[in-house]
């Protein structure tokens, strides 16, 4: 099934209805829960895949954030908005995760794909490219990961990551702009080559 | 691609969807199967775990709740019997009616 959100924005839901899924949620509506699994899978699997690189792994930690964000709605603050406080739980699981595991690091690249490539125009392409990203987003610090695909792939505010990382809104607005510099360059250089 | 400006308030499109390809996990449907699933297991793990916790202090308090519920029948069935009042002991019939008719006689004779 392919991901319901949009690309950008994805997880600004709207959250008019929120509050009330996370209670019938936290009172044993299964289906409630349900939904609120639905609309949050993809941002919590990318932002554990950010994390931990390994797609698996990621998928565990989503998982098992997911289940222990069920065990604390009822810490919920209904205030607030319902989708950092859940990635807070996702990265810290992410985070714990990368901690426990014992090293599996991701297979080394070849020399070819981390030197650049052609245009991705076919599917080939565009998988290397992936891969490249992946690489890069690997290498850049945790924090910086996350920030960077909360904030342009989910279209958070910086204000928003600040509360799922727990970090100042500056060292966001920082973390973002020495990401994406990495990030861009190398997609810069792929074009170019191209 | 246009040169990044320090802080953009805006999200980059071009770069977003490019990590969102490369991050895409895939097969969304069976992630949130596998999460409900676990979700019900956890559900019904936690209801034993509630149950298993009120066990002991539930058997403790039936016990107590029987022990007290024998005491009070067992005093109650020992408890000796009412004594009589004065208006039972007047109109109960006499033990002996000879002593009543000798009392009248002699109160008529006098």
């Amino acid at each position: 099934m392919a991901d319901p959100q949009p690309p950008q924005r994805a997880a600004r839901i709207a959250e008019q209805d929120e509050a009330e899924l996370v209670v019938r949620a936290a009172a044993g509506d299964r289906a409630a829960f349900g939904v609120l699994v639905e609309r949050y899978a993809g941002v919590a699997r990318r932002v554990a895949r950010a994390v931990l690189g390994n797609p698996e792994d990621a998928d565990d930690a989503a998982q098992d954030a997911m289940l222990s964000a069920l065990v604390k709605l009822d810490q919920y603050d209904a205030r607030r908005p319902f989708g950092p406080w859940l990635l807070r739980i996702v990265a810290n699981a992410a985070t714990d995760r990368r901690r426990r595991r014992t090293v599996r690091r991701v297979e080394p690249l070849d020399a070819g794909l981390t030197a650049g490539g052609p245009r991705p125009d076919t599917t080939a392409e565009r998988r290397a490219l992936g891969e490249r990203l992946r690489q890069a987003l690997a290498e850049l610090p945790e924090r910086r990961r996350v920030a960077v695909v909360l904030f342009d792939v989910e279209g958070y505010s910086h204000a928003e990551i600040a509360a799922v990382l727990g970090i100042p809104e500056g060292t966001v607005r920082s973390e973002v702009f020495h990401a994406r510099r990495r990030l861009r360059a190398l997609l810069a250089d792929w074009k170019e080559e191209a | 691609m246009k040169e990044p400006l320090p802080f953009d308030h805006r999200p980059d499109t071009v770069l977003g969807e490019e990590l969102r390809r490369a991050l895409d996990p895939g097969d969304a449907a069976s992630f949130v199967a596998r999460v409900l699933a676990r979700a019900a297991e956890a559900r019904v793990a936690s209801w034993d775990a509630v149950l298993a916790r009120w066990a002991r202090p539930g058997v403790a308090a039936a016990v107590l709740v029987a022990l007290a519920a024998g005491y009070l029948v067992g005093r109650a069935s020992a408890a000796p019997a009412p004594r009589p009042s004065v208006y039972d002991a007047l109109m109960a019939p006499p033990a002996h009616p000879g002593e009543v008719d000798i009392v009248l006689a002699s109160v008529i004779g006098n």
